[in-house]
């Protein structure tokens, strides 16, 4: 398969086309909306079928193989920031808590990205490990807390872990998706495959169709933002571009060498080239309230998604072929 | 029926603040309060609540004209500096003034 041919493949699945309609939806002012409670059931749904079919397959795998490629998940999420931080400081010429701030979304993951990923790799029957999620779940945080204190020891010199550092971690490590992944996965661990078998019918057979009524909201969440790449300028969209190329070889050789197989590879570089866009806003707010939301919102919702689950799944698929040679 | 007046102050701030504003809340002693989601525009753009941290929060509170002169105070120098949001007070008159009474603790 080649590149163009994935793309094709990608763009026309059942998700991938409602996403679309979502956005042009938007831009047509076609004023459709879904009640807000769907985001949050939609989302609900998802995390809790991909941490517990990950959590029964941890059941099945054992620790002995998780743990390495889990390390190398948080390792990826502490050092991202670190040369986003450079890069936004030097080349965009961006403030440090501003820059923090997006280096921690960078670092950070996106659970649609992710479970759009699996649907993909289901897609073109690709096997995976099914305990990713796993990695999912440890590397939301790491970047988020090098973030926060990036961004304090640059902005304020002296007390950079500050008073209310408690509240900073509590928000980062146990945001709402983290700790939703979490339960689920130890609940699919505690369940083995009798737990699989029983919510077969809830969590595997109509995944992609609630993925793709996800993605048709995404849509239209992502469009409403696009007005304000105005207000980012070229060089954070160009940002938001092409470091998830780069974090997506990074991940994709790290995944390689802590022993995961092409599809799980593949899904380290899905992990290592999102951006977060709800649990590191929502921390950068309270614990850099100084950081322009808009900045970081807009690279990360309006330019790094859409680009990521269109062309960036693909060519990540694309990488994995060129460098790993085993991926059909 | 008689009815006494106290000052209804009004915080509408972005939805990531609750928790804050809620703490300044506590504070001042502040006993009750109704919180709703809304959504609208400011001068830092549109603010679309089709995700619940996306948009916007309106919180009412009902206090003695004294405490809300405090309150506000507060709110300008530690939560208006670092959330967007607005806040307003009208005056308001009320059925049972004891609601009201903020308790220090």
């Amino acid at each position: 398969m080649d590149l163009w041919q994935s793309i094709r493949l990608n763009v026309a699945s059942p998700p991938l086309l409602f996403f679309a309609l979502g956005v042009v939806s938007v831009l047509l002012r076609a004023d459709l909306r879904l009640p807000e409670p769907v985001y949050v059931l939609l989302s609900t749904y998802l995390l809790m079928a991909i941490g517990f079919k990950g959590g029964v397959a941890l059941n099945e795998a054992g620790f002995s193989q998780v743990w390495l490629p889990a390390v190398a998940a948080v390792a990826l999420g502490v050092v991202i920031p670190l040369w986003c931080y450079g890069i936004l400081r030097m080349g965009l010429r961006l403030s440090a808590v501003d820059a923090a701030a997006i280096g921690a979304h960078y670092g950070s993951v996106s659970a649609v990205t992710f479970v759009t990923a699996l649907q993909y790799l289901a897609s073109i029957q690709i096997p995976y490990e099914n305990y990713a999620s796993a990695f999912l779940a440890v590397m939301e945080s790491p970047a988020i807390v090098v973030g926060v204190l990036l961004g304090r020891w640059a902005g304020q010199k002296g007390q950079w872990l500050g008073p209310d550092m408690r509240r900073v971690l509590h928000e980062a490590l146990l945001g709402r998706s983290v700790f939703l992944l979490v339960g689920s996965l130890l609940a699919g661990f505690i369940c083995g495959s009798r737990g699989a078998e029983s919510t077969h019918g809830f969590f595997v057979m109509p995944f992609e169709g609630v993925l793709t009524l996800f993605l048709f909201e995404m849509g239209m969440v992502a469009a409403r933002r696009l007005g304000d790449l105005r207000r980012v300028g070229v060089g954070l969209v160009a940002f938001g571009l092409v470091m998830p190329v780069l974090h997506g070889a990074v991940g994709m050789v790290v995944g390689h060498w802590s022993g995961l197989s092409p599809g799980g590879s593949f899904l380290m570089a899905v992990l290592a080239a999102s951006a977060s866009y709800i649990a590191a806003p929502a921390a950068m707010r309270l614990a850099l309230p100084e950081a322009n939301p808009t900045l970081y919102l807009t690279a990360s919702l309006a330019v790094t998604f859409p680009f990521n689950v269109t062309l960036g799944l693909p060519l990540y698929a694309q990488m994995v072929r060129w460098w790993l040679g085993t991926f059909p | 029926m008689t009815t006494h007046p106290m000052t209804l102050v009004t915080v509408v701030c972005e939805a990531l603040a609750r928790q804050p504003l809620l703490e300044i809340l506590r504070e001042h002693g502040v006993r009750g309060y109704t919180l709703f989601p809304v959504e609208g525009a400011g001068n830092k753009g549109d603010r679309p609540a089709d995700i619940e941290e996306f948009g916007n929060i309106q919180v009412e509170v009902i206090l003695p004209e004294a405490e809300a002169n405090r309150l506000l105070e507060n709110l300008a120098s530690r939560f208006l500096s670092r959330f967007l949001g607005i806040v307003y007070t009208a005056e308001v008159r009320v059925l049972r003034p004891t609601k009201f009474e903020t308790h220090r603790s």
